[in-house]
């Protein structure tokens, strides 16, 4: 079943009415300002981007260096343990011996 | 509409593209039309108005994505201001209003002897408002605004076959309870 609301019109509407309405030029403006608005907001798109990935690629910069010396610590360290594992694993052998 | 006629106005838009005064002409051309058609769907001027621009609008930004598919261009502005008009009703929520012409009802119908009376009229409306919205969009492409299945099929983004098959339907309904003096393809 529709759920139209249906109207019965006796007259067209006229011409002259719809001419009133009728305005090329200020569809024209009004086609120049969205193409603008589109156009900014596209550069303030790309600018919020490329301001983000400065800032991303800052912090990331920072962090690397903060964590850098703790890093080859770590390394040493391993090295260390493995070495000392080793040494624990020889000293064993020879007290079973 | 010749074949010659519709590439003429595909040529228009295409200079559009460059140079937006170009599609004034096509604006001058279409207007009252598209203006018609959207106020039978709505029945109120100011907000036709609107929807009217705003479809002209949509026209003209998207004219570089349109693509030529055999259809005159009038039929992409009918298929913009159709999708403008549901987006009107979606964003009201309020029930679709179809402000007919008392003339094209009547040229539906085949007259009684007594002539169209106020009750053959109530009877139509009644009749009309059960149809769905779907045959009620197909009828008034086809009858009032003698648009071809190839056109109404492309408005409204549906196949030829089925845009025949909707039309078919409607009258079907609707010659149950009148003399209908049309067939579905619009002969008499």
């Amino acid at each position: 079943m529709g759920k139209n609301e249906i109207r019965l019109r006796r007259q067209n509407m006229s011409a002259g009415r719809i001419a009133r309405h009728r305005n090329y030029g200020a569809l024209l403006e009004r086609h120049e300002r969205d193409r603008k608005i589109k156009l900014y907001m596209k550069v303030f798109t790309y600018f919020l981007l490329a301001a983000f990935l400065i800032i991303l690629f800052i912090i990331i910069s920072r962090w690397e260096k903060k964590y850098a010396p703790d890093q080859d610590q770590k390394k040493t360290t391993s090295v260390e343990n493995v070495l000392r594992y080793e040494a624990h694993a020889n000293n064993s052998t020879t007290y079973n011996r | 509409m010749s074949e010659e006629e519709i590439r003429q106005e595909y040529s228009i838009l295409e200079r559009s593209k460059k140079d937006t005064s170009a599609f004034g002409e096509l604006y001058e051309k279409y207007y009252d039309r598209i203006f018609n058609f959207i106020y039978r769907q709505t029945d109120d001027e100011d907000i036709t108005a609107d929807l009217c621009s705003q479809t002209f609008l949509n026209a003209l930004k998207n004219a570089e994505k349109f693509e030529y598919r055999g259809v005159p261009v009038s039929a992409w502005f009918y298929r913009i201001a159709s999708n403008e008009v549901n987006k009107h009703y979606r964003k009201i929520k309020r029930d679709k209003v179809f402000s007919i012409e008392e003339l094209k009802v009547r040229e539906l119908v085949e007259q009684t002897d007594d002539g169209w009376d106020e009750e053959l009229t109530n009877k139509m409306m009644t009749h009309l408002r059960d149809l769905p919205t779907e045959m009620l969009e197909v009828l008034e492409l086809r009858f009032f605004e003698d648009k071809d299945f190839k056109e109404i099929a492309y408005i409204l983004d549906i196949t030829e076959s089925g845009a025949k098959m909707r039309t078919y339907r409607a009258l079907d309904r609707l010659r149950k309870q009148f003399n209908l003096k049309i067939k579905y393809d619009g002969k008499k």
